[in-house]
């Protein structure tokens, strides 16, 4: 491929770099010429009609406020922000396209100077079907992502450094206001107190989670891995179906089994006492630990599944030589077994703590809507992503639910690193091949 | 010596039964009680007898596809299967070809691409899902079932890791050999790996079709209208008084997805494992 060094540019790239697709037209390559000068020329009359307002507009997010009163429309400073970050896009997009432009014309002139004909345009289409096929396979993926997943995420990234939100919803006016959202979370403010708390609760509910599933799955693998449990097949069968039931079904079952007039406090008003509100607004640990033992019911058998996977390639002849050297069951366990599940099984640990970080299911469903004093807009087993929830989508705080969605992206991106980084699989992509 | 062995053996096995009963139950006992509820006679939870109905029948069931004036099952179940199956036949395409990509060429993008496919991961899922709902709102595309397949599908390719390595393992020196031969890499991947990953297809579009099927969060963020819901938006608004119609919508939906899972165990718990290592 020719490297872009302006010295060794030949004439036809250099034409190029002035007007697009003229390296190409040199080159009697009249098709892509053709082609790379109408982008060139679309590209100019989109940035001199709609780009430098587009521009302007993303800078300031509107000035002019909307007044019914006396017929003003008025500016949505949202349409603008996005509009903005499409502009922005598109001149990335049109730079890509440009020094291409100029690659192109170089590679034919590289080609002409080893003393042969420049391609044909109906070679240069076929290409996309041998050499460049990753290219022809990539196109509808990149752009899916790029518009469903890179955009929305851009977006929210500059959200979280506006004030759009609460009342500031079109048509008034949203500006920037630089890191005040993430102020705002972590000095004294409504926010803040909320904030700390779910985080510790969070970390509190990641780390006991993860811990709680994957010592019961690991110890669910173990129990099926013995000899005597006969037929293996049958008593597997139980948490796999925990593991098929689609996870929504399962947390709205069990909301139900634990409400007021729910099975539960059916048997205890039977007895003579009066129900309990396990999931009610004063229930405090009782709920939490419904959680755990919900996402336990929910997450154990995976881990049991992934676990009896790794025991069944543990090599016989670690546990034969440790027989003969008179060790007994327990130290074969923490000798052999732990350490080697441990090992295999890290990554799928980290993941497991991540999710449960994010784990927005479990409360949503037992406790959702639940706001209570002393936390703003969440209940106390809300976690993190509960809350951005809550406000974004509830209450239409915005900006501050932006700025949550980068300390949690912070925090798992820093988790997530460490485990890449220290991952062997990582480290090794292309040994295996 | 070997008495004792036998008899401490013996205890053990006991032991170890008891465990396992007690775990079973622990997994079987909500599943029992759903499926008992959903035969129930009565609707309400109110009137049931601790956990079991006091009298069974197939009631539920034909309400729930007959009844249809406030909870229309049928509608909700239609759109669900719609949605499931146009996001697994698109994110299916889209997630192979990105795999296949990624495995056989290797290209100057192609290490960028992985590491943002990694950081993209790394946000939590629901930035991404708050700003398509704000921004569908603004746009007024809402209450749309090819927006919501449009946006699973588009999401799909990030999860390739999984294929990518199964593409890892076919030898590349058949493609070799085939490019001596004159054959375009189009041709080799039609002709030739196309058909050597069934497996692997097979896995994708199961996994691509159970995820809108019991997905809740995106339905629930962008259909607002009740013709247009799906089965588990649907479900969420049924109440205490409607346990049973409940109960028997979950069972009719649950039971094809668990018998799925029950012969694909292996596969997904490799395809599990994969991408788990592999970020």
């Amino acid at each position: 491929m020719a490297s872009l060094r302006v010295n060794k540019l030949s004439k036809q790239a250099i034409s190029s770099c002035f007007l697009m697709g003229l390296g190409q037209l040199l080159h009697k390559q009249y098709i892509k010429g053709f082609l790379y000068l109408a982008i060139e020329v679309g590209a100019i009359y989109f940035f001199v009609q709609y780009g430098f307002d587009n521009i302007r507009n993303f800078i300031t997010l509107g000035t002019q406020k909307a007044d019914p009163w006396l017929g003003v429309k008025g500016d949505n400073s949202i349409i603008m922000l996005i509009m903005g970050i499409f502009t922005l896009l598109a001149i990335l997009f049109f730079f890509v396209i440009y020094i291409g432009n100029i690659k192109d014309a170089q590679k034919t002139s590289d080609r002409v100077s080893r003393g042969l004909e420049p391609l044909l345009f109906e070679d240069e289409i076929k290409e996309f079907l041998d050499e460049k096929f990753y290219k022809t396979v990539l196109f509808l993926p990149i752009v899916g992502v790029c518009v469903f997943n890179i955009i929305p995420i851009i977006f929210m990234i500059f959200i979280a450094f506006t004030n759009y939100g609460d009342s500031i919803v079109p048509p008034e006016l949203v500006d920037w206001v630089g890191f005040d959202n993430f102020k705002k979370l972590l000095s004294l403010s409504e926010f803040s107190s909320s904030f700390l708390k779910i985080l510790v609760w969070n970390v509190i509910w990641a780390v006991l989670s993860t811990f709680i599933n994957y010592f019961a799955g690991l110890g669910l693998a173990l129990l099926y891995n013995k000899e005597c449990v006969k037929p293996k097949a049958l008593w597997k069968a139980f948490p796999i179906l925990a593991y098929a039931i689609p996870g929504f079904i399962t947390l709205l079952a069990f909301k139900f089994m634990f409400s007021y007039g729910g099975p539960i406090n059916q048997l205890i008003v039977n007895a003579g006492n009066s129900p309990i509100g396990f999931l009610d607004i004063d229930a405090k640990w009782m709920a939490r630990l419904i959680g755990l033992v919900v996402n336990m019911w929910i997450s154990t058998p995976t881990i049991m599944l992934l676990a009896s996977g790794i025991l069944s390639n543990i090599d016989k002849s670690y546990y034969e030589a440790a027989i003969i050297d008179g060790a007994s069951k327990f130290k074969q366990f923490t000798k052999i077994t732990l350490p080697f599940v441990l090992f295999s099984t890290l990554p799928v640990l980290i993941s497991q703590f991540v999710g449960n970080f994010n784990n927005f299911g479990i409360f949503y469903f037992l406790r959702g809507g639940l706001y209570m004093d002393g936390y703003f807009l969440a209940s106390d087993t809300d976690l993190l992503i509960n809350w951005l929830y809550n406000l974004s989508i509830d209450n239409n705080y915005y900006s501050i639910g932006a700025a949550i969605s980068l300390v949690i992206f912070t925090i798992t991106s820093i988790i997530s690193l460490i485990v890449y980084v220290k991952s062997p699989s990582y480290k090794q992509e292309d040994t295996y091949k | 010596m070997s008495k004792k062995r036998s008899f401490s053996k013996y205890i053990d096995s006991i032991i170890t039964h008891l465990i396992l009963i007690i775990v079973s139950i622990f997994f079987l006992f909500p599943c029992l009680w759903l499926v008992l509820a959903s035969f129930s006679k009565s609707g309400s939870i109110y009137s049931y007898d601790g956990f079991f109905p006091k009298e069974f029948s197939l009631n539920s069931f034909k309400t729930l596809f007959t009844d249809v004036g406030l909870y229309n099952y049928p509608e909700w179940f239609k759109n669900t299967l719609l949605i499931s199956v146009f996001t697994c036949l698109l994110s299916t395409f889209l997630v192979i070809a990105t795999a296949y990509a990624m495995s056989r060429f290797k290209f100057k993008a192609r290490k960028p691409i992985m590491k943002t496919t990694l950081i993209l991961g790394m946000f939590p899922s629901f930035m991404g899902m708050i700003a398509v709902y704000l921004l569908m709102t603004q746009f007024n595309l809402i209450n749309s079932h090819w927006g919501l397949i449009l946006i699973y599908s588009a999401g799909a390719p990030m999860g390739y890791l999984t294929q990518k390595g199964f593409f890892d393992t076919i030898s590349i020196s058949i493609d070799e050999a085939a490019k001596i031969d004159g054959a375009t890499n189009f041709q080799i991947f039609l002709k030739i790996n196309l058909p050597l990953s069934k497996p692997i297809i097979v896995y994708t579009a199961l996994t691509s079709f159970t995820w809108p099927w019991s997905d809740f969060i995106l339905p629930k963020l962008l259909l607002k209208e009740k013709d247009l819901y799906t089965v588990a938006v649907g479900l969420m608004n049924l109440g205490e008084t409607e346990f049973s119609r409940f109960a028997a919508g979950s069972v009719f939906i649950a039971v094809p997805i668990v018998i799925l899972y029950f012969f694909l165990t292996k596969f997904m718990v490799n395809g599990m494992m994969a991408g788990a290592v592999k970020g």
